[in-house]
């Protein structure tokens, strides 16, 4: 039987009928929907037991004590860790963008060894390791040749650095700048000693001088959670807040009152302050209080309208509030968390001596015991230091720089990159391809803080001792790295010395026990506190004769660096889980926005979007102009954290780094290297 | 109303946030982007293509001096009661059906025509104009909580849907009751992690939820109330500027009066 | 006119009287019956490719010890399900080889005593944007859902479809929405959905 083209269409007519009664074309169309819902390059979730693991998230300077959520081990979120009295189940913003950050583009994936310009290669950590025992073993011995530079004011492997530098005959041992250096220094010209503490949760009056207690300084989640338990939703606010400063920040805009004061200014503001608590009766039994006294008249009320711009009626009503409060405290810092000098912390600290406040609402911490036995601890900071090998006054021979970004985050940035780069032999123990690292001579990859043990003690602003501690989350670092510490050890005890220890566990556990504390339980979340040592303090009235007000012209604005803890800090670019939480008013593209007010904007011949150029120094920035009221008169608000120039895609070449315009220049009576008084010229370009 | 009626659950999860203890810090928006795995965006300061589930708005009194005074407003989605969203979705990928009264998006059946988005006053509705593309490795710190959406679809807050799902399951496992959940059992991620609790968030028909008193406290009000979507996020400020700025005067410009209007 | 139609109609007539031998209806039915068993016998076997387990594991010797399903299908604390343990649970008997299976000599050399999960195929894996609660549904019998393979003493075969992905017995929505519909559960999109 043939087939011709007839039956051909029958059978395929038939067919075409036939495969209506099956499931071809149905299932068919069923299954190519559900494949059009999963292209393949939409990532899918994992699977598997959600836990939550204690950890010590040392991301923020403070460090946050929190919980990482794991799903089939792999950590994805960060919650509060209710039981811990620090974070009370709170957590800032960068701590909460922590899981993610493990992850980080910008992360150091191996060993590198700079092998020209901006160009690594990836070597076997054996490899780099001999490299650094035999640069070091090379300058062992001639003091001055090795020194490091510390960005990490709470762990112990300050210890570990200062005590291997020690062993090897060098005394160069130098911490980034920030305010627990400072206070300490103010402290001292107050007739005491040891790091301040400032007891918020037991405050009914908190006068904030510049200090952004709650959005980045000090311990900002517990100074937050402070701050809210006076402050019961749907009732009646138990305690005051005051925000004194240049900007009207996150402290300022949940404050009771903000007085806006340029940051040249907050001494005065701080002494005139004292001069109106004087006339309304304020003494203090201090020994100076007499030259205290007689230096504060000095400060008038229009002596400080001069400076701040501040009305009578302001300050007037600010010290019926003081006045009126039974426990107040007076919190005195830079509103960026560093470069204000001692004196600035004196001015402010002094109030709490006069209101009679030290030994409660401030505090002083006993020196801490040591975990390794030649530790030191570092009397000049990292901007002196590097001022020192800019001039060749000092000249290592190589530097080791510990979680620190020094080429970014100290002032005249580009200055201080360009003598970092001429430094000989740079190492870097760094999780991030940071501006620091991307001038050394080795990096070597530090675990994430999820990936190691670290600990923290006394930071800045806690008003008893304490101490937090914790391990790896992760059984296996996302990258190549190893701990800094552990390297550390390994290369000291290959140049003959011995710290007594082998791993960076050891000394935190050591640590732990000298503390008296329980390692195991600060691990599981948990925390240590001692007590506050006694102990007086003057007025410091001596060092204060000294405070001059800087004179700004009409050609100069002052700058006010503000911090936002959300888009990091000098060690760590904004984290990608934190890019949504710049505002248009801050970020606009490649372009960073600064604030002033309209007043300050007509004086410096701008308008609200204008691009201009801020100078000072040898830096340059270059931004746009947004109007704000919130900004002190003939001060220009400028936000730290951007103008990275590593990391990542997400925050390279995005606005520009403000350190690059502040200046330092030497504080009268402390030998202090201070720049939060800088100021700039704007241009519009 | 005239138009629609707000359903009636016997559950009703609501917020009340305090606009006087938000510091404007962030963390309720970074933990929202983490729980609900947005992509970072290399440009997010391009604020018409981001996605934030949860933002943090700025207000000022627009004063001088030390008389200036800012507060910060998260915005999350406001579940609204009778929700503008819902009608206009033409092939139902968005509803309020189910107890809680959470208002649903279903990305799979979202056609992206942005209706929703346009209806929405509060512009809590985000189209995603990109695929959520992570970086290399960031995938595997994806939240199991939220499905990835791919480009084209609209997405918006949820309450952080799965942790209600979490909470159920959480009281059968220990005997309890799903459909009665105690104060705190079911709270979202950025209730959770705000560091000065400015969130509360809990059954605002249940006397023994801490929201309860809070929204119907004197300075508690809700955004563009006069539109009488009825929406189930509260906010409270002892400051009259901000209580205006949430336009509870609108209907008569005079205060206490609007509350009535709808 | 009609001259013209009646020629066509001749032309017509004479093909048909040609097509005799082609059989009315037949080749019709042909296709039809030859697409309607492309289409249930053929299709199903291009549709969906055959995978074995990594691992011959037998439900029915671990049932005949008294193993209950909840032995190793076991609710978490947090009242989510485990679904299918992990080698934290089967190594509680099988860190070392303790029968004679060679199953099970493949499972403790090659995945226990090296550290490594088996990689299970699930035969019954949600979307992403599926939120299911075994908690739940915990009142049905197991058997309601999934395949019975208590008794089996091999597992079934693994049927993944081609084109979406999924396994054969995924569950679909309708068959979700039927049963809540006829229990009187919600079918509100966020009771099934994420």
């Amino acid at each position: 039987m043939g087939l011709d083209r007839r039956g051909f269409v029958k059978i395929v007519v038939g067919g075409v009928a036939g495969t209506l009664f099956t499931p071809v074309i149905w299932q068919s169309l069923d299954d190519v929907s559900i494949w059009s819902q999963n292209w393949p390059w939409i990532p899918r979730l994992n699977k598997g037991e959600v836990k939550a693991k204690a950890a010590l998230s040392k991301l923020c300077p403070a460090g946050c004590a929190v919980k990482v959520k794991t799903v089939g081990g792999l950590p994805f979120a960060v919650v509060g860790n209710t039981a811990n009295p620090m974070s009370k189940g709170g957590v800032c913003p960068v701590c909460a963008a922590g899981a993610q950050l493990m992850y980080s583009p910008a992360r150091v994936k191996s060993p590198l060894k700079k092998v020209g310009e901006g160009k690594f290669e990836a070597i076997k950590w054996e490899d780099a390791e001999a490299l650094l025992v035999e640069k070091l073993t090379a300058l062992k011995g001639q003091n001055g040749k090795i020194a490091a530079i510390n960005g990490d004011e709470t762990g112990s492997a300050g210890e570990v650095i200062s005590g291997l530098l020690a062993g090897l005959g060098n005394s160069g041992y130098y911490m980034m700048p920030g305010e627990k250096f400072v206070a300490e220094k103010g402290v001292k010209l107050m007739g005491g000693s040891g790091q301040p503490g400032f007891d918020i949760a037991g405050a009914d009056l908190v006068l904030m001088i510049g200090a952004d207690a709650l959005d980045s300084w000090g311990t900002t989640v517990a100074n937050q959670k402070a701050f809210a338990a006076t402050r019961p939703t749907g009732a009646a606010a138990t305690a005051k807040f005051v925000y004194a400063g240049p900007v009207l920040n996150h402290s300022a805009a949940v404050s009771d009152k903000f007085l806006p004061v340029p940051p040249q200014a907050t001494a005065a503001f701080a002494l005139g302050l004292a001069n109106l608590l004087i006339n309304a009766g304020a003494v203090s039994s201090a020994s100076d209080f007499a030259e205290y006294k007689a230096l504060a008249a000095k400060y008038t009320v229009e002596e400080v309208e001069k400076a701040t711009g501040l009305k009578a009626e302001s300050m007037k009503a600010l010290v019926d509030l003081i006045k009126a409060a039974k426990s107040p405290v007076v919190i005195a810092g830079a509103s960026f968390g560093q470069g204000a000098g001692a004196l600035d912390f004196v001015a402010g600290a002094s109030l709490n001596v006069l209101l009679g406040r030290v030994g409660s609402g401030m505090t002083l911490l006993p020196a801490a015991p040591k975990a390794v036995a030649g530790a030191t601890s570092s009397d000049k900071d990292a901007a002196s230091f590097l001022a020192e090998v800019a001039t060749g006054k000092a000249a290592p021979g190589a530097l080791i720089v510990y979680e620190a970004n020094p080429a970014y985050a100290l002032p005249q940035a580009d200055d201080m990159a360009k003598t970092l780069g001429n430094i000989a032999f740079k190492v870097s123990f760094s999780t991030y391809m940071d501006e620091t690292a991307a001038l050394c001579d080795l990096i070597l990859p530090a675990p994430h803080p999820y990936e190691r043990f670290d600990d923290a003690l006394n930071p800045y602003g806690v008003a008893k001792p304490t101490y937090l501690a914790g391990k790896p989350v992760v059984k296996k670092p996302v990258q190549d790295c190893k701990d800094p510490v552990d390297v550390l050890l390994g290369a000291a005890s290959k140049l003959g010395l011995s710290l007594g220890f082998d791993t960076y566990a050891d000394v935190i556990q050591a640590k732990a026990k000298a503390l008296g504390a329980d390692f195991d339980a600060l691990a599981a979340g948990g925390i240590w506190t001692g007590e506050a040592k006694g102990g007086s303090l003057n007025l410091g009235a001596s060092a204060l004769a000294k405070v001059a007000v800087a004179k700004t012209d009409d050609k100069t604005l002052a700058v006010a660096p503000v911090s936002n803890q959300a888009n990091g800090s000098a060690t760590l670019a904004t984290p990608p889980a934190n890019l949504l939480t710049v505002r248009e008013t801050e970020l606009s593209g490649k372009d960073l926005i600064v604030q002033m007010n309209a007043a300050t904007a007509k004086k410096a011949g701008v308008a609200e979007g204008n691009k201009v150029k801020l100078s000072a120094g040898k830096g340059e920035l270059k931004a746009r102009v947004h109007l704000n009221e919130g900004v002190a008169p003939g001060t220009v608000a400028v936000l730290l954290g951007f103008g990275r120039s590593a990391w990542d895609e997400f925050t390279k070449g995005k606005g520009d780094n403000v350190y690059k315009i502040l200046t330092v220049s030497d504080e009268a009576g402390t030998g202090l290297k201070v720049w939060a008084g800088s100021t700039v010229t704007v241009a519009k370009v | 109303m005239a138009h629609g009626a707000t359903k009636e659950f016997k559950v009703t999860w609501g917020m009340v946030i305090d606009l006087d203890k938000c510091t404007g810090c962030g963390a309720c928006m970074t933990a929202c982007q983490v729980e609900n795995n947005i992509a970072p965006m290399v440009d997010a300061s391009n604020k018409m293509r981001t996605l934030s589930w949860m933002l943090v708005f700025e207000l000022s009194n627009k004063k001088s001096g030390a008389e200036a005074e800012v507060a910060y407003l998260p915005r999350p989605c406001m579940q609204c009661g009778n929700p503008a969203c819902v009608p206009v979705c033409p092939v139902i990928a968005t509803e309020k059906n189910e107890e809680g009264g959470i208002v649903s998006q279903v990305y799979p059946r979202c056609i992206g025509c942005r209706y929703c988005m346009a209806a929405c006053p509060y512009h809590a509705r985000y189209f995603n104009w990109e695929d959520p593309i992570f970086p290399k490795g960031m995938e595997k710190a994806l939240s199991p909580s939220t499905s990835a959406r791919p480009r084209g679809v609209v997405e918006k807050c949820n309450f952080c849907h799965t942790r209600f799902m979490q909470a159920k399951d959480k009281a059968r496992q220990d005997g309890g009751n799903p459909e009665g959940l105690a104060d705190g059992a079911y709270m979202p991620a950025c209730a959770e992690i705000c560091p000065t609790g400015a969130i509360s968030f809990g059954d605002v028909k249940n006397k023994e939820h801490k929201v309860f008193d809070l929204a119907q406290g004197k300075d508690a009000f809700r955004l563009l109330e006069k539109l009488g979507l009825n929406p189930q996020v509260y906010y409270v400020s002892k400051r009259e500027w901000v209580r205006k700025l949430g336009d509870n005067y609108a209907a008569t410009g005079k205060p206490g009066a609007a509350k009535k209007h709808s | 006119m009609d001259q013209k139609l009646q020629e066509l109609w001749g032309e017509v007539m004479e093909e048909k009287k040609q097509c005799k031998g082609c059989g009315g209806a037949l080749p019709f039915l042909i296709g039809f019956v030859a697409a309607v068993i492309a289409g249930w016998v053929l299709f199903p076997n291009l549709l969906y490719s055959k995978k074995v387990q990594p691992v011959r594991f037998s439900h029915k010797v671990h049932q005949e010890q008294g193993m209950e399903c909840a032995s190793c299908h076991v609710f978490r604390d947090d009242g989510s399900y485990a679904g299918l343990p992990n080698n934290d649970k089967c190594m509680e008997c099988h860190a070392d080889v303790v029968g004679s299976d060679p199953a099970e000599k493949i499972y403790v050399e090659q995945y226990a005593q090296k550290g490594k999960e088996v990689p299970w195929l699930i035969y019954q894996n949600q979307p992403d944007n599926v939120f299911f609660s075994h908690k739940a549904h915990e009142s049905f019998e197991c058997k309601e859902c999934h395949l019975e393979v208590g008794k089996m003493d091999t597992p079934p075969v693994y049927y993944e479809n081609r084109l979406s992905g999924y396994s054969k017995q995924t569950m679909k929505m309708w068959q979700c929405e039927r049963c809540h519909a006829e229990n009187g559960v919600s079918n509100a999109c966020h009771v099934c959905h994420k």
